[in-house]
């Protein structure tokens, strides 16, 4: 038994790249079920395929979207299996094995795990580069105001163009923020968010330069309730208060 | 369909799309049975998005697990299969051939490095298996190569490039 073991858990390379055949595939999966040491191999090495596959990216057609949108408003989406449904919580970047926090409404869970997703391939995606040490400071903030029980999602349309998504939560003070296809500024200029209250707007920083027609997600803290979400284009060093139109107003 | 989850899908799409049209594309070759298996994946992701176990690993191993099979299963409908064999047999597969994504991130760098430091019959078997979405047997009879070899080639060579590519596990 224990040479059959040692043998069918070679196979966890084979079972990582999709290579098996269907009864061998099968046969594994039930394998790996009763074998922590294999589930976790099989785990990293799937991290590991996830990395080949990342250097294939291609963007696909640009019609595909409305298409791919269109079909899933028409979808129902599955319930959540029984038993509680992890949402998308996760302690560092890029790690399996994040601790859990329990959503209550399933719904709910649904739209954070979506979105953190979302925001874990952005943040990996963006570690690549020097934004490193600064995405694994906000992750942390971002997960606490993505698994916010009152945590709201809202989007809104960018005079000039684009497309904003916001995350926020009143009991975390925060909110993140993604954008899709703003208008490319010259260099001198950059994106900065606002926080208008009673009193006036509060700067609540400034965007980073898009990445594949995506800004963001950033997360702006200092949200206090009543709030509304704006934005300018202002000089690249920020400004502290606004010097240009706002091309965005968001109820939050 | 809450508005919430509408707008976290539109995130979402942005967000792995370019990955997952990239390996359908790699695999599957055709634009549009890639383009197909895209969609597919999408919208699996859709509705089964309350599936996602992230005790179980990333979302990113999650989304590209997903697009690979869905690749694999396309490209191994028996109808293409005569097709293939012929393409295989008259062209070896070079391993920078992932030079095929429109961009040279430093992403595909890392990995091409990382395959660079296989052997050559590790880095075969990934090309084979994982990129052109062979079995294990067919890869060992296309390379003339016991089917036990293969089958432990393949775990030593994403052992290496797991540990090359610096991925925690």
């Amino acid at each position: 038994m224990k040479g059959r073991d040692q043998h069918i858990h070679l196979l966890a390379g084979a079972f990582a790249m999709d290579a098996l055949p269907p009864a061998e595939r099968a046969r594994f999966e039930r394998h790996l079920a009763g074998c922590d040491d294999c589930a976790q191999e099989v785990a990293g090495l799937h991290e590991t395929t996830a990395r080949l596959a990342a250097a294939t990216a291609i963007a696909p057609p640009t019609a595909m979207k409305q298409r791919v949108l269109a079909a899933a408003a028409a979808a129902r989406q599955r319930p959540p299996a029984a038993g509680p449904v992890p949402a998308a919580g996760w302690r560092r970047l890029g790690r399996p094995g994040w601790p859990g926090r329990l959503v209550t409404a399933a719904a709910a869970a649904v739209v954070l795990v979506l979105a953190g997703i979302a925001v874990i391939f952005g943040v990996r995606n963006g570690s690549m580069h020097d934004q490193l040490s600064r995405a694994q400071d906000s992750s942390s903030q971002m997960a606490a105001v993505l698994t916010a029980r009152d945590a709201t999602m809202m989007t809104g349309t960018v005079r000039g163009g684009g497309v904003v998504t916001v995350v926020a939560s009143h009991s975390r003070d925060a909110l993140v923020f993604s954008a899709t296809g703003l208008s490319a500024l010259p260099a001198s200029s950059s994106y900065e968010l606002w926080l208008v209250g009673p009193a006036g707007a509060r700067p609540a920083g400034m965007l980073p330069a898009a990445r594949h027609h995506m800004t963001g997600p950033v997360v702006a803290s200092g949200l206090r309730p009543g709030d509304h979400l704006a934005l300018t284009a202002e000089p690249a060093s920020g400004a502290s208060r606004p010097t240009a139109p706002m091309m965005l107003d968001l109820v939050l | 369909m809450a508005r919430g989850d509408a707008a976290a899908f539109d995130l979402l799409y942005d967000q792995v799309a370019d990955s997952v049209f990239g390996i359908a594309r790699r695999v599957v070759r055709d634009p549009a049975q890639s383009e197909e298996v895209t969609q597919e994946v999408l919208l699996e992701l859709w509705r089964d998005a309350s599936k996602f176990d992230h005790e179980r690993g990333s979302a990113t191993a999650w989304v590209t697990m997903l697009a690979h099979r869905r690749a694999v299963d396309r490209v191994r409908s028996a109808q293409r299969e005569s097709e293939r064999e012929r393409r295989t047999a008259t062209s070896d597969v070079p391993y920078d051939e992932v030079a095929e994504a429109v961009e040279s991130s430093l992403e595909h760098e890392r990995v091409r490095r990382c395959l660079g430091s296989l052997t050559e019959l590790q880095r075969e078997t990934v090309n084979l298996a994982y990129y052109s979405g062979y079995t294990y047997g067919q890869v060992a009879s296309l390379l003339g190569v016991p089917p036990g070899t293969v089958k432990t080639r393949m775990r030593d060579a994403l052992i290496r490039l797991r540990d090359c590519l610096g991925v925690a596990g």
